[in-house]
């Protein structure tokens, strides 16, 4: 086929596959490859078919970078190549506008999309302490999401950030010096750390929105409930996600005073918000979003389970918000003893709402008397086992609404005199004192643990560490001030707590290069070191800053009422949280939060489109020990990611060190999560995974939950049992069938006819035993453990190679 | 009686479940259909209409195309098994799988409903683009014209002749449409999510595929189960090959489809010479499941992208509608 290219400027060229493969050879340079021709071979491969008769040069870049993408999942290798084109390709086109990061400022600052403080810093400085080389620590997928979403783009959407002029501008909106700005760059730039998503769109800019998740509370009026409605939606506008709790709203059937008639209940006005929610979600670059949160003790509860359902009346489902329950311990202790559930209408039980620990108890069970002497007018008696296990139903169905632990949340409010906690937030890692005028707001930074190893990677670098939570701990401090607040409620919890999150991803990649299995007694002990850690490091380096700055409002009234807390002033009521860092651990390439790794190879579904994300520590480790080829590769894909069943590596890695998630036990993830929580000042957000076959045992893993002291739990994964068709792999559906290959002919039906070695009588009935034997074990053991047998590594078994997994002997 | 899953059958026939099915495969399979039932409200489809309008004008093309194709096809589904095979299943279980395929189809349309009415797209041109437009009026040709001879005349299920004829109708439905033309279909919506475009719509597509997936199964195992019942019909070795050739006409209509679709250029960077080649890949795979040899020998999928369909999906649930939750 003869191929044309189409230049820029409209003249056209014969297309010359030298020219590619020198382009290839370009971006291989400086790499440290076994066999750079084979590499070249196999991206050209791919390629020619892709190359249409006439194609234009930009697009040509592009499907050299489809090419190579497509071989990511072979080796690793292949993700720095895309990495490598992808920087090309971006670098191309803003040389194009912007010469120098002094442009990019000129042209920012023009266009009105950059603050006019920025304009303080020294310009000069600032560009020669860029370091380009830092490009090549960006991966693949992490540089994508870069570039669709977090690059700058200006007024005519055009791509006007690099990424290292990205962290610069990002460290620029934080740091208050020339010094601290570069300190920031240089620890962002090396993915040490990274900000949360709303700090990384809009520090520095004109639309100065620092804060990831806003927490608010409804009052039992309607002038409340419009009130937050209108407060929802500038929140929502600027991208941050909102926790509301809807507890006080009086329930269904509750007497309205001024009217003299029955109220229609929560469920109702929450649609409000799914309303509203939903049409600012339309534009922006990433989805605002809310959740709903409500004690389980109320009576609209059923209503606010189905709120995810998707069939039923439209009214009365909310498909864009999510939920949460607020569990009072009294609760989950009826739960575990099997005492009765009692729910009540907060409108005549308003006492309850407010109520937490011991104090809860005692008014839930006056109540509890009070109803059972006919004294209420409204209230329900359920038992309590059918009630949780309904809940845990619907969690598994819809994923909502999600499980927090209100006592336990509020035993360490450090601020119980402010308010009380109210609820938690949209990622459940918040836990911050708020009112109905004082809405929380947090602002949340994650360092990646990944990148604080020591060198002969044996330890934790404490030393690096506790560097880059000070720079944190100073540069999230600096951030309040500079935030622009879409709320007067908002504004006012901010100045009054001053409260932080500083939180962790990378910790399962640095187990992994540690050797600890996060399956291990060990990972937990060490869970609970970081976590003390931390929180050692952050309150002494806010206590300087109360130092320096002063403690937090608050802290200040109560001490000058002569009611003073009985810590020591520091700058911040709370500094930790531990948030899922679903987008920012995609960015530095690494484990999201405290989790470990969802499988060695996956697929990812995110606004920036599906990628496949490959266990990068388990390649290097199986080629080290010379057991990486395409067959593995494909075996790992066939297993679902899984390393276990693969026979032989035994003794050739550590397999323990490669379990995915649903293969650690949902006990052991709640362990790891509890041993962390014990330091964390606000909550740590832990999704658990569970296996299919262990679904019947989830009431268990929430009771433990809630023993083990964990503040939040957030989604609840369970392995999906049917899939589609697998897509890029054989799958033997027809079995030990012929089908039409049933007969012998020169139809093309698959029989004896269709393989070149014809086989003799004695063969023949060889294969007839063995096709009866096979059909026997399909009998005994199913389809699926025979196509598996008869698909593995026929090698392995010195016996029967059909057999291997269902002998006894190799199981 | 000796029973086969074909025959003649009164209302009054297998109205009873058996503890112990005479096709255990359709009870299983019923089962796995029960399991990802889903409806359409659970994506939020009208998130993509922003991203709709940035779509370039072959993406457009290529998007409305498929998505016109689906509404209709869907309902054609539907008749051909209503009007063809359907009262001549013997088996209750048989049954229920068919018709738990007949209902998702429902859903089906449903959706892809939703999908025209969400983003504007001229809905009397999209229900009759599958007519319209000359070469794919080819591919529903095929099966239409086909299935008509079927279903007007009238089968005699208790001859051979009978059987031979549902078979074929079997084949053309959920193999030839379901298991070739749709998946023909699925490749560009999984494009388009691998450029990041139209994630929630595609999220649903991802939906239908599971779905189609275990119809296509539906069909393989009734054909199986058919051949095994009735050995005379591989004697008839220009049965066969007749059978082998409309699977190969299907391939070589869907070809010069994406021929035509595709020209000279890519879209979401697929080639034509990439499509061709996935769909001889995927013919070759329903050749085998059948027992037929492959035709093209190809054994791997070119579309590498749609190994991110194979395996574990992790959602950024806040960001895009999830497939991963299971029903029960």
């Amino acid at each position: 086929m003869k191929r044309t290219v189409i230049k820029r400027d409209g003249t056209e060229e014969p297309f010359r596959t030298q020219k590619i493969i020198n382009a290839i050879f370009e971006i291989i340079q400086g790499l440290e490859v076994e066999d750079d021709y084979e590499i070249v071979f196999k991206i050209m491969k791919e390629l020619d078919l892709k190359v249409p008769k006439r194609v234009a040069t930009e697009e040509l870049d592009q499907l050299v970078l489809k090419a190579i993408e497509q071989l990511i999942p072979k080796h690793p290798v292949y993700d720095t190549l895309a990495t490598r084109q992808l920087l090309k390709i971006i670098d191309k086109d803003i040389n194009r506008r912007l010469d120098h990061f002094r442009d990019y400022l000129a042209r920012g600052f023009e266009e009105n999309l950059l603050d006019e403080s920025l304009k303080e810093f020294d310009f000069e400085l600032l560009a020669n302490s860029l370091n380009f080389d830092r490009d090549g620590l960006l991966g693949y997928f992490g540089l994508t999401t870069l570039k669709d979403r977090y690059l700058m783009r200006d007024r005519d959407d055009q791509i006007i950030e690099k990424p290292q002029w990205f962290f610069m501008r990002v460290a620029m909106g934080i740091g208050n010096s020339n010094g601290e700005v570069i300190k920031i760059y240089n620890k962002l730039s090396k993915l040490e750390y990274l900000h949360s998503t709303p700090t990384l769109f809009n520090s520095g800019t004109t639309t100065a929105q620092y804060s990831s998740c806003y927490v608010s509370v409804i009052d039992d009026s309607l002038d409340s409930i419009m009130d937050k409605a209108r407060e929802t939606a500038f929140l929502a506008k600027y991208a941050g996600g909102v926790g509301t709790d809807v507890t006080r709203i009086r329930a269904t059937g509750s007497n309205i005073k001024s009217l003299n008639a029955p109220s229609s209940g929560a469920i109702p006005f929450i649609k409000i918000f799914d309303t509203l929610v939903n049409s600012i979600q339309q534009g922006g670059r990433r989805r605002s979003s809310q959740v709903m949160s409500m004690q389980p003790w109320h009576l609209d509860i059923d209503g606010f389970l189905d709120l995810r359902e998707t069939t039923g009346n439209a009214y009365f489902r909310t498909p864009s918000l999510n939920t949460s329950l607020w569990m009072p311990d009294e609760m989950m202790r009826r739960i575990k003893e099997g005492e009765p559930l009692y729910f009540f209408d907060p409108g005549e039980c308003p006492e309850l709402v407010d109520a937490v620990g011991d104090d809860f108890r005692a008014k839930y069970e006056k109540r509890i008397e009070q109803a059972e002497a006919g004294g209420l007018k409204q209230f329900d008696k359920r038992d309590s086992k059918n009630f949780f296990k309904k809940y845990l139903f619907k969690l598994a169905k819809t994923g909502h609404p999600w499980l927090i632990f209100k006592d336990e949340h509020n035993r360490h409010n450090p601020c119980p005199e402010y308010s009380v906690i109210n609820s938690s937030n949209l990622c459940t890692e918040i836990s911050i004192p708020n009112h109905s005028d004082s809405t929380a707001v947090c602002t949340l930074a994650s360092v990646n643990l990944s990148k604080h190893l020591t060198d002969d990677e044996s330890d934790i670098d404490w030393d690096k560490f506790e560097d880059t939570l000070e720079t944190m701990t100073r540069g999230l401090d600096n951030v309040l001030d500079k935030n622009f607040y879409p709320s007067e409620p908002a504004e006012k919890n901010t100045m009054d707590l001053r409260p932080l999150g500083i939180g962790l991803m990378g910790f399962a990649e640095a187990l992994v290069d540690l050797g600890i299995p996060y399956d291990s007694e060990e990972a937990v002990i060490l869970a609970r070191k970081i976590g003390a850690f931390m929180r050692k490091v952050t309150y002494r380096t806010s206590q300087q800053l109360a130092e320096e700055r002063g403690a937090f409002e608050h802290y200040r009234e109560m001490k000058e009422a002569g009611s003073p807390y009985d810590y020591k002033p520091r700058r911040n009521a709370v500094l930790l949280a531990i948030a899922p860092t679903a987008s920012i651990s995609i960015i530095s390439g690494t484990t999201s939060s405290i989790d470990s790794y969802f499988s060695n190879l996956y697929s990812r579904d995110t606004l920036s489109g599906k990628h496949i994300v490959i266990n990068r520590q388990l390649i290097e480790d199986l080629e080290e020990k010379g057991h990486w080829s395409d067959e593995m590769a494909q075996k790992i894909k066939a297993n679902n990611g899984s390393v276990q069943p693969i026979q032989e590596l035994d003794g050739v890695i550590n397999k323990d060190l490669y379990k995915t998630a649903y293969e650690i036990h949902p006990e052991r993830q709640i362990d790891i999560a509890a041993a962390f929580q014990e330091s964390i000042d606000q909550s740590v957000s832990k999704s658990l995974y569970i296996a299919e076959r262990m679904r019947d045992d989830m009431e268990e893993f929430y009771l433990y939950a809630w023993e083990k002291k964990l503040k939040s739990t957030y989604y609840c994964f369970i392995d999906k049992v049917v899939k589609g068709e697998k897509y890029t792999e054989e799958v033997n559906k027809r079995g030990s069938r012929k089908g039409f290959g049933a007969v012998s002919s020169d139809t093309g039906s698959e029989s004896s006819n269709g393989t070149s070695s014809k086989p003799g009588k004695e063969e023949q009935e060889s294969v007839s035993d063995r096709e009866e034997l096979e059909a026997r074990a399909r009998e005994k053991f199913g389809d699926e453990v025979v196509d598996q047998a008869l698909n593995a590594d026929a090698g392995s078994c010195p016996t029967d190679p059909m057999l291997q997994k269902i002998c006894p002997s190799c199981e | 009686m000796s029973t086969k899953l074909i025959g003649r059958t009164s209302v009054r026939d297998n109205i009873k479940l058996s503890e112990d099915p005479s096709y255990p495969i359709f009870k299983e399979l019923y089962e796995k259909q029960k399991k990802v039932v889903w409806f359409p409200e659970e994506l939020n489809i009208q998130q993509d209409a922003l991203d709709y309008h940035s779509l370039t004008d072959d993406e457009k093309e290529l998007f409305d195309t498929a998505v016109g194709y689906f509404c209709s096809s869907e309902l054609l589904v539907q008749n051909v098994l209503v009007n063809s095979f359907f009262p001549l299943l013997t088996d209750p279980h048989a049954k229920m799988s068919f018709s738990t395929q007949l209902f998702m189809e429902n859903i089906h349309s449903d959706f892809f409903e939703i999908v025209l009415q969400s983003f504007g797209l001229d809905r009397e041109k999209m229900y009759d683009v599958a007519f319209d437009d000359p070469i794919l009026r080819k591919k529903q040709d095929l099966i239409v014209d086909e299935i008509d001879k079927i279903s007007h005349g009238k089968i005699n299920p208790e001859t051979l002749e009978g059987q031979k004829q549902v078979l074929r109708a079997i084949l053309l439905n959920n193999i030839v449409l379901e298991g070739i033309f749709f998946y023909s279909s699925f490749a560009h919506f999984f494009a388009l999510k691998d450029m990041a475009k139209m994630k929630n719509v595609v999220s649903g597509v991802e939906l239908v595929l599971i779905d189609e997936s275990l119809h296509l199964q539906n069909g393989i195992e009734a054909i199986l189960i058919m051949l095994d019942e009735n050995p005379e019909i591989v004697e008839d070795t220009e049965y066969v090959q007749d059978i082998r050739n409309v699977i190969l006409e299907g391939t070589s209509l869907e070809i010069e489809y994406v021929k035509h679709q595709f020209g000279d250029r890519t879209i979401l960077g697929i080639s034509s010479g990439e499509m061709e080649r996935y769909l001889k890949y995927i013919t070759d795979r329903r050749l085998q499941e059948l027992g037929f040899q492959q035709e093209f020998h190809i054994n791997e999928n070119p579309l590498r992208f749609l190994q991110k369909e194979d395996v574990k999906k992790l959602i950024n649930f806040f960001e895009v509608s999830s497939t991963e939750y299971t029903n029960y």
